[in-house]
C-alpha cells in the first residue's frame, strides 16, 4: 500500500514552525529571481514563467505531498485560472474582434490584473471544490486515473466552447506584468500559504492519513473533508499560476496546461521531493537549469573551439531520464523529502 | 448504417487489443504503463521504415522490435521498482512514456513520417447496395484472432495460468511457486505483441507516424482498462471495445457536437470510478477507498 514517493522520512513530518525553513527558500527564490532577472530581457521572461511553474508546483505539493494521493486534476484548475484572469482583462475592442462567439456579458468585462488574479483564484477554489467534493472519495490508483479524466474533460471543453473562450485558438493582449517583482510577490506569497498550512493541525492531520489513514480516523480525522479543504487550496493556487502564465506570456490557451505542462510540473515536485515546501521550490529550480543549459546546447555551444549542437528533444529526453532515475534511486526527491535547513541540505541521506 | 455498426467494432477490436496489451501488465504489477503508446508508436515506426523489405518481414521486425523495447522497459525501468507503490509507477511509467517521445524525435524527427503500409485496407467491398470498406473488416478479422489467441494463451497453457494466478494474487502465487519475474516478463512480452497489432492497424489507416503517435489510443485504452475492471483480463478487453465503440457511435450520432465525445466519455468514466473504484468486473485486491 505504501508509496515511498509520498512518505516523508521526518515522521510524521513537520510539527513546528521554524523560521528558518519558511525564510530559507524565500530568500533562495527572492534573490535567484532578482540575479537572474538582472541578466537581461530574456532571462527577465524566463524568471517569471519560471516563477509560474513554481507557484503550479507549490500548488501541486499542498495536495499531493500531504495528503500522498497522486493528482494530475490542478492542470485544470490552472487552466481556469488562466482563462478566467484572461477574460477578465483582455480588452475589450479585442473580445469584440477576436472572440466573436463569446457569451455576451463576459465581451462587456474588463478589469485591472490584481482585482482578476483574485477573482481567477476565487473561481479556481471553486471548481475545485467542487470536483473535490466527489473525487476526494477516491484514493490511490482510482484518484490518479479520475483527476486525469478531469484534466481531459477541461481540456476537451476549453479546446471546443468557444462560448467562454477562444477554443482552439489563442487567446490574444492579455496584458502583461510590468515588473518581474509582481511575480516574485505572489510566488512568496504562495510559499507562506503552502508553508503554514502544511505545518497547520489540518495539515499533520492530513499527513497523519497519508501515513496510515486506519490510524488517523480513529483520532477522528475525516480523511475526505481534509483532502477536500486541500484540494480546495491546491486548486486555488493552481489557478493563480495559470493566471501568472497568462499575465506572463500574454496569452492563453487550452493547450498551454494540457500534457506537457502537467507532465514537467509533476517532474519538478518528483525530482525536488514531494513532502515539502522545499522540496517543490528545489525541483522547479534544478529542473530550469538543467532545461536551460540543454535549450542552450540545442541550438548550438562552442567549447575550447568545438562547436557542440544537440538535436532538438533533448531537454525532454533529459527531464523524462532525471525524473525516471530519481524514481529508482532517491525516490523521496534531491531533498529527501525534507524542509530547508542549514545543515547539509542536499547531502544527508534519508 | 451496416458501415457503422462495422467501424463501431473495428474501433472497438482495436481499442480492446490495446487495453488488453495494458490490462495484462496492469493484472501482474499493478502498473498503469502511459508508455504503452510509445510501444504502439515505435511499432508503426518499425513498420514504415522496413515496408520496402516486403510485408511479412515488415511486420515480424515490427513485432520483435516492439516486444523488444517492452522488455527493455521492464528491465531498465520497472524491474527496479518492484516495491514501489501504483502511484510511483504511475507517474514513472509517465516518465518512460516522455522519454520516448522526445527518443524518437531525435532519431526519426518531429514531423510525421509517411509510408504506405498495405493499401489494399483502403479498398471497399460491394454487397449490392451498401459498401464496406476493407480495413474495417480486416481489423475486426485481426482483433478477432488476436482476442481468441490470447484467451487461449491465458485460459489454456501453463504460462497463462501463471499470469492469471499472479494477476489475482501476486504474493500467494510467488509463494506457491509462480516465478515472478518470468511471468512479468511474459506479460510484457505480449503487451509489445499486442501493441504491435494496434500499430499495424492505426498505421495503415493513418499512413503516418509521429512521436505522440500512440498516447491518444492509450489513454483511451487506459480509460477501457479502468473502466472495464484493473486486474481483470477479460474485463481490459472488454471495457477497452465498449470505449472505442462508445467513441465510434458517439462520433456517428453527435453530429455537430461531435467535439464534446471525449468530455461525455470522461464524465462517465469518472462516474464509474466513483460507483465502482475497482471498475465494473472488480478485482478486491485494487479497491481502495476513504
Amino acid at each position: 500500500m505504501s508509496d515511498d514517493l509520498l512518505r516523508s522520512n521526518q515522521l510524521p513530518g513537520v510539527t513546528r514552525f521554524k523560521w528558518q525553513q519558511l525564510l530559507g527558500p524565500i530568500v533562495v527564490v527572492v534573490a535567484l529571481s532578482y540575479v537572474v532577472s538582472g541578466i537581461s530581457v530574456t532571462f527577465t521572461f524566463l524568471t517569471e514563467g519560471t516563477l509560474a511553474l513554481l507557484v503550479m508546483v507549490l500548488g501541486l505539493q499542498v495536495f499531493i505531498g500531504n495528503s500522498g494521493v497522486l493528482s494530475f486534476g490542478q492542470s485544470a484548475f490552472a487552466m481556469v485560472g488562466g482563462f478566467a484572469t484572461g477574460l477578465l482583462t483582455v480588452p475589450v475592442k479585442i473580445k469584440e474582434n477576436v472572440l466573436d462567439e463569446l457569451w455576451e456579458p463576459l465581451k462587456a468585462i474588463n478589469m485591472g490584473i490584481w482585482p482578476s488574479l483574485v477573482i481567477a483564484v476565487v473561481i479556481g477554489a471553486f471548481f475545485a471544490f467542487l470536483t473535490g467534493l466527489f473525487l476526494m472519495r477516491l484514493s490511490g490508483l482510482a484518484a490518479g486515473i479520475a483527476t486525469f479524466a478531469l484534466l481531459m474533460v477541461a481540456d476537451n471543453v476549453f479546446f471546443n466552447w468557444r462560448l467562454i473562450g477562444p477554443g482552439p485558438q489563442v487567446m490574444p493582449q492579455v496584458p502583461k506584468f510590468s515588473f518581474v517583482d509582481e511575480s516574485i510577490i505572489l510566488a512568496v506569497i504562495v510559499m507562506v500559504v503552502v508553508y503554514l498550512i502544511g505545518i497547520s493541525r489540518r495539515g499533520r492531520l492530513l499527513r497523519a492519513t497519508r501515513e496510515d489513514p486506519l490510524a488517523a480516523r480513529a483520532l477522528g480525522a475525516s480523511v475526505w473533508r481534509l483532502r477536500v479543504l486541500f484540494f480546495t487550496v491546491s486548486g486555488g493556487i493552481a489557478a493563480l499560476s495559470g493566471a501568472m502564465y497568462a499575465h506572463h506570456s500574454g496569452a492563453v490557451s487550452a493547450r498551454d496546461f494540457y500534457l506537457g505542462f502537467t507532465f514537467t510540473t509533476l517532474a519538478m515536485l518528483v525530482i525536488g521531493g514531494a513532502t515539502s515546501m522545499w522540496g517543490a521550490v528545489v525541483g522547479t529550480i534544478a529542473v530550469t537549469v538543467i532545461g536551460q543549459i540543454l535549450l542552450e546546447f540545442e541550438s548550438g555551444v562552442t567549447i575550447g573551439g568545438l562547436e557542440i549542437t544537440l538535436p532538438n528533444g533533448v531537454r525532454g529526453l533529459v527531464i523524462a531520464a532525471a525524473l525516471v532515475a530519481i524514481l529508482i534511486w532517491r525516490p523521496k526527491g534531491l531533498t529527501g523529502g525534507r524542509e530547508f535547513s542549514l545543515r547539509l541540505p542536499f547531502l544527508s541521506r534519508p | 448504417m451496416i458501415q457503422t455498426i462495422l467501424d463501431a467494432l473495428s474501433y472497438g477490436g482495436i481499442y480492446g487489443l490495446a487495453a488488453l496489451g495494458i490490462g495484462l501488465v496492469f493484472g501482474v504489477m499493478r502498473l498503469v504503463n502511459f508508455a504503452h503508446g510509445e510501444l504502439i508508436a515505435i511499432g508503426a515506426y518499425l513498420l514504415i521504415v522496413t515496408i520496402d523489405l516486403g510485408l511479412p518481414l515488415s511486420i515480424l521486425i515490427a513485432v520483435t522490435g516492439t516486444a523488444i523495447l517492452a522488455l527493455l522497459m521492464e528491465f531498465g525501468v520497472f524491474k527496479r521498482l518492484r516495491l514501489a507503490g501504483p502511484a510511483v509507477l504511475l507517474i514513472a511509467s509517465f516518465g518512460v512514456s516522455v522519454f520516448l517521445q522526445r527518443f524518437y524525435e531525435i532519431i526519426f524527427g518531429a514531423l510525421p513520417l509517411s509510408g504506405q503500409i498495405a493499401p489494399w485496407m483502403a479498398g471497399v467491398i460491394e454487397f449490392g447496395d451498401t459498401t464496406i470498406t476493407r480495413g474495417s473488416v480486416v481489423t475486426i478479422i485481426l482483433a478477432l484472432v488476436l482476442l481468441s489467441a490470447m484467451w487461449f494463451f491465458i485460459e489454456k497453457t501453463t504460462l497463462g495460468l501463471q499470469i492469471r494466478a499472479a494477476s489475482s494474487d501476486f504474493q500467494t502465487a510467488r509463494l506457491l511457486g509462480v516465478r515472478s519475474n518470468r511471468v512479468i516478463g511474459a506479460a510484457f512480452v505480449f503487451s509489445g505483441v499486442l501493441a504491435a497489432a494496434v500499430a499495424f492497424v492505426l498505421v495503415t489507416q493513418r499512413g503516418s507516424v509521429d512521436p505522440l503517435f500512440g498516447v491518444n489510443i492509450t489513454i483511451l485504452a487506459l480509460v477501457g482498462t479502468v473502466i472495464g475492471g484493473l486486474g481483470s483480463l477479460q474485463g481490459a478487453a472488454l471495457g477497452g471495445f465498449a470505449v472505442g465503440a462508445t467513441i465510434s457511435l458517439l462520433n456517428s450520432f453527435l453530429g455537430n457536437y461531435r467535439v464534446y465525445t471525449y468530455t461525455w466519455l470522461f464524465i462517465l468514466v469518472i462516474i464509474v470510478l466513483l460507483v465502482r473504484p475497482g471498475g465494473l468486473i472488480s478485482n478486491k485486491a485494487v479497491k481502495e477507498r476513504v
